[in-house]
């Protein structure tokens, strides 16, 4: 009777810890599964400037110090690549090279600033990690308000005019290259551009 | 005998499996200790310079109880600041939650590891006090004996793997509610 009980006692520990163990790998199968339905298109959130309003100016300091006119027309002629992220976020973590390499190839055309929000502690070592106050930093409230950014990594391309070309949430370097198409061919979005062309295709 | 005596391996499994908790926690924080600054900074309780010495003195005091618990003599101290420990983690994320500042990181996941805070944490630390607790208990005197080793493995295994699991759930549900708020 005994041995029995001893028997069915490690039987079931055995059967506790697979069964724990198919849970756990369940839940991190869900976990791939929600990274995999991420939208494939810079996705436009509601609210904010639309494409070809002006974008609002806002006198900002960036992390050095320096003051920034953000939004203002520039006057060496180059677009400005607002893109906001989060110390917190992974994922803009990921498109930190990518914002670099782009920041390479298009330096004829384009600057990258980079904008957060939040007390400076919290990203004094994010920034020193990834060499980041080079790039331009500018910590603000009102800039993530000013473009209704609920989302990150969320992006804005203002031309060297001043006025909004394209937005979006991006999680990828192909959802950051869609704003730079949408803006070369005057489509507010990827979606915009497939819906005019009466595609059916979905993107996302 | 005291009239309410935890079974001496149950207290075992506590002991160890709250110990291994603790230990893990403070590591990743110590590893990371400029990462847990700015998610105690996040939380906007402490003011802003106190926030280094505060998360510091946090993870410190994790290791001391982790190693305490390790201990046979301060077994029981331990135990009491283990849940003191869980209960002020608990009333900064309630608080969190209150002031509505749901999207900061815990600091409760390691570095890369970033979780909103989330109602699923406080019930998860509700839970963590209850074993903390259930540990600080008097302890049985039945002599332990061969089966009950393999009680405490198959405990230890199947606690370690549901903690995660419950962790990973916590960060699905939080991925699952951004992606209900962008439809």
């Amino acid at each position: 009777m005994m041995d029995a009980l001893i028997v069915s006692n490690v039987v079931l520990w055995i059967l506790v810890i697979a069964l724990s163990a198919t849970v756990l790998a369940l839940l991190r199968q869900i976990g791939v599964l929600h990274e995999r339905v991420a939208p494939a298109g810079a996705l436009i959130v509601r609210g904010g400037p639309a494409v070809g309003e002006v974008a609002p100016v806002l006198e900002l300091e960036d992390w050095s110090g320096a003051k920034r006119r953000v939004g203002a027309p520039d006057t060496e002629g180059r677009s400005t690549l607002l893109f906001f992220l989060s110390p917190s976020c992974p994922l803009c973590k990921m498109l930190l090279p990518v914002l670099e390499s782009v920041a390479a190839a298009e330096g004829r055309w384009l600057r990258v600033l980079l904008a957060s929000a939040g007390p400076r502690a919290e990203h004094e070592a994010f920034v020193r990690h990834h060499g980041l106050e080079r790039r331009g930093y500018v910590l603000s409230e009102q800039l993530g308000l000013a473009y209704r950014v609920g989302k990150l990594p969320y992006a804005v391309l203002i031309d060297e005019a001043g006025v909004v070309r394209a937005s979006g949430l991006v999680n990828s370097r192909e959802h950051l290259e869609s704003l730079f198409e949408a803006k070369e061919r005057g489509a507010a979005s990827i979606q915009a551009y497939l819906a005019d062309r009466g595609g059916e295709r979905r993107v996302a | 005998m005291a009239p309410f005596a935890l079974d001496p391996a149950l207290h075992a499994i506590l002991r160890l499996a709250l110990a291994l908790l603790f230990l893990g926690a403070s590591r990743h924080k110590l590893r990371d200790l400029a990462g847990f600054r700015g998610a105690l900074a996040g939380y906007a309780i402490l003011p802003e310079r106190a926030t280094g010495p505060a998360a510091a003195g946090l993870a410190a005091a994790e290791l001391g109880v982790g190693v305490g618990l390790l201990l046979p003599g301060s077994a029981f101290a331990s135990a009491v600041a283990a849940a003191a420990l869980l209960s002020i983690y608990s009333g900064a994320i309630a608080l969190g939650l209150l002031r509505g500042r749901r999207h900061i990181d815990c600091g409760c996941a390691g570095p890369g590891g970033g979780r909103p805070l989330s109602e699923g944490l406080v019930a998860r630390n509700a839970v963590l006090i209850a074993a903390a607790a259930l540990c600080a208990l008097p302890v049985g005197t039945r002599p332990l004996v061969w089966i009950d080793a393999v009680s405490a493995v198959g405990g230890l295994a199947a606690l370690a793997l549901l903690y995660g699991a419950i962790d990973v759930g916590l960060a699905n549900g939080a991925r699952l509610r951004e992606l209900r708020g962008r439809a």
